[in-house]
């Protein structure tokens, strides 16, 4: 729609008395996607998707979407991956992460494509895909997001795929070198994948940090981490790691300083975490600087989608890197699954996750088992 | 279950409402009516078919009474009641409990040690409202309970305080020593024993103002008490009877997740929870409620206990003695001129 409509209906909109605004926008919107699948030759279609109504509420909502634009897919979703940090962030309003409600979370997802747009290709009705889809039911989206799952590797592991990228854009930047040390600070869900990709591309020995040792044992578990500290004494431990690496993935300020006591004396710290908040009493000249740090930034939106020189990888190149060391079995994230949620359950799940969801690692819906 | 069978003590407008429905329950049976006011307790007998008393030894010397109902002025509550406990009799007591918590455990202490049941007509919990409300909490409405307001405003005429609306006239609401207090122990008392069961919380300290102000009474007319619960939540209650024309009575209990009003519309709620099958995010009405009687389920309830050998009231004496420590609490606060802690029901010997 052009711009100068926008503001005539939004305009009129703001007039109306605040009881009939809701049920005349459903209209509006009924009637608008109807219009838009007329003009375009699409059906509408029906799904579920979780949404955030307003702060610390989710629920499971019906909505509609139209089938596939020539260069769409429908993907009927079988597991989506929550995505804790940027989740909560949106859902509890924590700084810099403020989202108009309705909001419709999730973007690491795995499915099969039930329909696919006329200029579609290397895509085909039936493959088995990931890549960035919300928490739904049923979607349509770009095909160039998508990524074919590798057979044999099942939709609960394919779901991480966001996550993986995110992870191994982030690593991929500490450029790791064979009998690395590297400290892994947190020990959320990124934090745990960090653990077994640093181990994957060849550090010698990997730290796992985290403020308890309640997830000590999912850390040590499999290819994870070697050692694990916990924070439960104090931070004076952290002077004895003298890590090389240390690949921050907490999300806040204060473990920005946590990380950067990790290291040796002129290595590296890679921001990984969405370190959403200020911080403003570092001693950047004891921490930092006098130290000879290395403080490298890596937040997933600085990757190229697609070309890339030949020193950078792009976004479909780490995302065909993390399906293949799944598919290769270098790599298990299925165990890091602490509640497979059926979708229904997404009020308990977002509760949860709104008060800092203690006891999980990671959450995936299953949306198969709901239909 | 063979009926409770009933004698009742006092022949108010309340002991009758609650003889009749009481009957009505069809768990008891009235066997017997008591009032000093002898004619007014003929009338009663005999319009429920029951013989009548002329002092209350003799009805507790009746064979045929299991049970008594009290609906008489506070101040009788204890040496009724204990009288009843003594000659064996369980003993269904008008709210409050009694006008002290030394009487209150002094009641509790002679049913216990004849051997007989105790409950307090509590009864407002039984409201399908107040059930409705219990439902909703008990699934998650609130979260953790952070504040409780209540506000409950009336105008009590002159008639209130002579009696002279009374079928039975007599002036002892107005009378401190009778009555114990006023419109906190008389009414309030009520929405606090429900607020008690609804959140399951008891409030710890304790702080009122309250006075005299438009009534010929020596009991207060009007109070405010600000107050604190076990869990850290924070209380309030404006209360008053010479509210003329405008009166208001509402409850609000909120938390972490969620609100919920009790007043004369129904129940409105809010929560981040879907509850009740309802879109979280919104506020919701409930209007309708089945009827039913409350005082006839206190009743039911109350002779299945006493039929059942270990089986207890679901109002207890417990509850009874607690809902009186917040509401004595509350005056003495005043008095001392600082807020109180309310005793515990553990402490009581």
């Amino acid at each position: 729609m052009p711009t100068w409509l926008i503001n005539l209906l939004g305009s009129i909109y703001s007039k109306l008395p605040v009881a009939i605004r809701p049920p005349l926008k459903r209209l509006f919107m009924w009637g608008l996607i109807r219009i838009q699948g007329l003009s375009s030759g699409r059906r509408v279609q029906h799904g579920k998707h979780v949404e955030f109504l307003d702060f610390e509420i989710a629920h499971l909502e019906p909505y509609e979407f139209l089938s596939p634009a020539p260069n769409e897919v429908q993907v009927r979703v079988a597991r989506t991956t929550v995505s804790p940090g940027t989740e909560r962030a949106v859902l509890c309003g924590l700084p810099g992460a403020r989202r108009p409600f309705p909001y419709v979370p999730g973007y690491s997802a795995a499915g099969e494509v039930v329909a696919v747009g006329k200029n579609v290709k290397g895509i085909a009705v039936g493959d088995q895909v990931a890549g960035r889809v919300h928490h739904s039911s049923d979607e349509t989206v770009p095909a160039a997001l998508l990524f074919r799952v590798p057979p044999g590797v099942a939709p609960e592991s394919a779901s991480f795929i966001e996550l993986g990228i995110i992870t191994l854009q982030g690593i991929r930047k500490a450029k790791i070198s064979a009998g690395d040390r590297v400290a892994v600070v947190g020990q959320g869900l990124i934090g745990q994948l960090a653990n077994r990709l640093v181990r994957a591309v060849g550090a010698s020995s990997v730290i796992a940090v985290a403020p308890s040792r309640r997830r000590a044992k999912t850390a040590l578990a499999g290819a994870g981490a070697d050692e694990f500290i916990s924070l439960e004494k104090g931070n004076q431990v952290l002077d004895d790691i003298q890590a090389d690496v240390v690949i921050e993935a907490v999300g806040t300020p204060d473990a920005v300083t946590t990380a950067m006591q990790c290291a040796r004396d002129g290595g590296k710290v890679v921001l990984l975490g969405s370190s959403r908040g200020l911080s403003r009493d570092v001693d950047i000249w004891s921490t930092t600087q006098q130290r000879n740090l290395t403080i490298i930034g890596a937040h997933i939106s600085a990757i190229p989608e697609r070309d890339a020189s030949l020193t950078r990888w792009s976004y479909r190149q780490e995302g065909k890197l993390f399906l293949d060391l799944l598919h290769a079995g270098r790599l298990q994230v299925a165990d890091l699954i602490t509640w497979h949620a059926a979708p229904n359950e997404c009020n308990a799940v977002f509760e949860v996750l709104a008060k800092g969801g203690a006891d999980q690692v990671a959450i995936s819906f299953n949306w198969q088992a709901a239909r | 279950m063979e009926p409770l069978r009933i004698g009742i003590a006092g022949a108010g407008a309340i002991a009758q409402r609650n003889a009749r429905e009481a009957a009505t329950s069809g768990a008891a049976k009235i066997v017997g009516v008591f009032d000093v006011n002898q004619k007014v307790a003929r009338d009663m007998a005999s319009a429920l078919k029951a013989p009548f008393f002329s002092t209350y030894e003799d009805l507790l010397r009746s064979q045929e009474v299991e049970a008594v109902l009290l609906s008489t002025p506070h101040h009788l509550h204890r040496p009724q009641t204990v009288q009843a406990a003594n000659a064996g009799k369980h003993v269904l007591v008008e709210k409050p409990m009694a006008n002290n918590l030394e009487e209150a455990e002094e009641m509790i202490r002679a049913c216990r040690e004849n051997g007989v049941k105790l409950t307090v007509n509590y009864s407002f919990r039984y409201l399908p409202k107040i059930r409705k409300a219990k439902e909703l909490i008990d699934a998650g409405l609130l979260g953790t309970i952070t504040g409780i307001q209540i506000i409950s405003h009336q105008f009590k005429d002159p008639g209130y305080w002579t009696g002279a609306r009374s079928n039975s006239p007599d002036n002892w609401r107005a009378s401190r020593e009778k009555c114990g207090g006023g419109y906190l122990i008389m009414n309030v008392c009520h929405i606090i024993d429900y607020i008690y069961f609804l959140t399951g919380l008891k409030a710890s300290r304790i702080y009122s103002e309250y006075g005299t102000l438009g009534s010929p009474a020596e009991v207060e007319d009007i109070i405010s008490i600000s107050y604190r619960l076990d869990n850290g939540a924070i209380g309030s209650i404006s209360a008053s009877s010479i509210m003329r024309g405008t009166e208001q009575s509402e409850e609000r209990i909120w938390g972490t997740n969620g609100s919920l009003i009790l007043n004369g519309e129904g129940i409105s709620f809010y929560s981040t929870r879907p509850i009740d099958g309802k879109r979280p995010g919104q506020l919701y009405t409930l209007k309708k409620f089945p009827e039913f009687s409350w005082t006839a389920e206190w009743v039911r309830q109350f002779a299945a206990a006493v039929r059942k050998a270990d089986g207890q009231p679901e109002v207890s004496s417990r509850e009874g003695w607690e809902n009186l420590a917040f509401i004595r609490s509350a005056y003495a606060s005043l008095e001392r001129g600082a807020p109180l802690e309310i005793p515990k029901f553990e402490t009581v010997r």
